[in-house]
């Protein structure tokens, strides 16, 4: 029974290290964190950004994990603004992604629209907000 | 220290067709008050159309033809150590049609991308456990998350890219614009290497 115990805890621990530090490497490689302390201006909390990062991490994978339910009394209406800051981060995944990949710079290069770059980001952006909004009205219930 | 002459190569410079480049248009110079006029004249180079579209001009190509226009100068040079031309042929005029298939092609693919990062992290499952989370509820389409999650997605690459707001948030080049100057850049350091004759030399003399 001990073993058994001891043998568990240690691979459960071990799983989360991995799991745990690949996640922080892959924001890291990314670059939000350092996008978003140029865009608010707060270099001085890079601290309390990794905090928020872990608790976050933590909590979510806690909560779910688990089966929790908080029961919110308004939860409802609690959901818009988490809908939304679950966007924007997902939002900005994607974009970092594109970037890393370098896919932007040499199609405006190649097909030669270096001055319609604008219009060539709201393309992929307008195709994020329609290909979702299908995918949860229309699509899931097909 | 009175025959010195100071030379900058310019980074890029675009020209011309037939156009006779002088020193003055791909450097700055500073020379004795006495030669400054004859050097900022001299002649360099002469676009022609063998030259196709981007031509390197050598500092040591520079120097040769100073040091025979005024033969004890004294030249030092500063900086890059060649200068691009860029040949500006008739400006083509990308057809808009090519334009909006282009556009229509990343709307769509990025639709479908999106679509396919969902089903592959589930998370239609994930949305249906956060709303449990919240509420206490099980609802099968939770549209009140979903919907805000969606517009989102499209703020988020958009503040990522900082393009409609830079006026109001700051004037910091976005990551978009880095990456373009630095695609440049790589584009440029390819060119100063391969298109300098001078740069290579190969053992079967080509």
């Amino acid at each position: 029974m001990g073993i058994k115990v001891l043998v568990l805890f240690f691979i459960g621990l071990g799983g989360g290290i991995a799991v745990g530090s690949g996640l922080v490497a892959f924001l890291t490689v990314l670059g939000i964190v350092p996008r978003l302390m140029q865009l608010s201006k707060t270099y001085e909390a890079t601290r309390s950004y990794e905090w928020s990062i872990i608790s976050g991490s933590v909590l979510g994978g806690w909560m779910i994990l688990a089966g929790h339910t908080l029961s919110f009394p308004a939860g409802t209406l609690l959901l818009v603004p988490i809908g939304l800051f679950c966007g924007v981060f997902v939002g900005m995944l994607a974009a970092a992604l594109t970037e890393v990949l370098n896919v932007l710079p040499i199609l405006a290069k190649r097909v030669g629209f270096g001055q319609k770059i604008l219009l060539i980001l709201m393309a992929i952006v307008l195709g994020k907000i329609s290909g979702s909004l299908f995918h949860w009205i229309y699509y899931v219930n097909h | 220290m009175e025959n010195t002459v100071y030379l900058r190569m310019r980074q890029k410079v675009q020209v011309k067709l037939g156009q006779k480049i002088t020193l003055h248009d791909i450097a700055q110079v500073i020379a004795p008050p006495k030669w400054e006029q004859q050097l900022s004249k001299l002649l360099i180079h002469e676009v022609t159309p063998e030259d196709k579209h981007l031509v390197v001009i050598d500092v040591m190509q520079v120097i040769r033809r100073i040091a025979h226009a005024q033969s004890d100068a004294d030249v030092q040079t500063i900086g890059p150590a060649q200068s691009i031309l860029e040949i500006q042929l008739s400006k083509k005029q990308s057809s808009p049609v090519y334009f909006i298939l282009v556009w229509l092609l990343l709307f769509i693919g990025s639709a479908l991308a999106i679509m396919n990062f969902h089903e592959d992290v589930s998370m239609q499952t994930v949305h249906q456990k956060i709303y449990y989370m919240v509420t206490g509820h099980y609802k099968e389409q939770p549209l009140l998350l979903q919907i805000p999650y969606s517009f989102g997605l499209g703020l988020g690459m958009i503040l990522f890219f900082n393009h409609l707001f830079r006026k109001r948030l700051n004037e910091e080049p976005s990551p978009l614009e880095v990456e373009m100057f630095n695609y440049q850049q790589d584009l440029d350091q390819y060119v100063i290497v391969h298109e300098n004759k001078e740069s290579e030399k190969k053992i079967d003399g080509n």
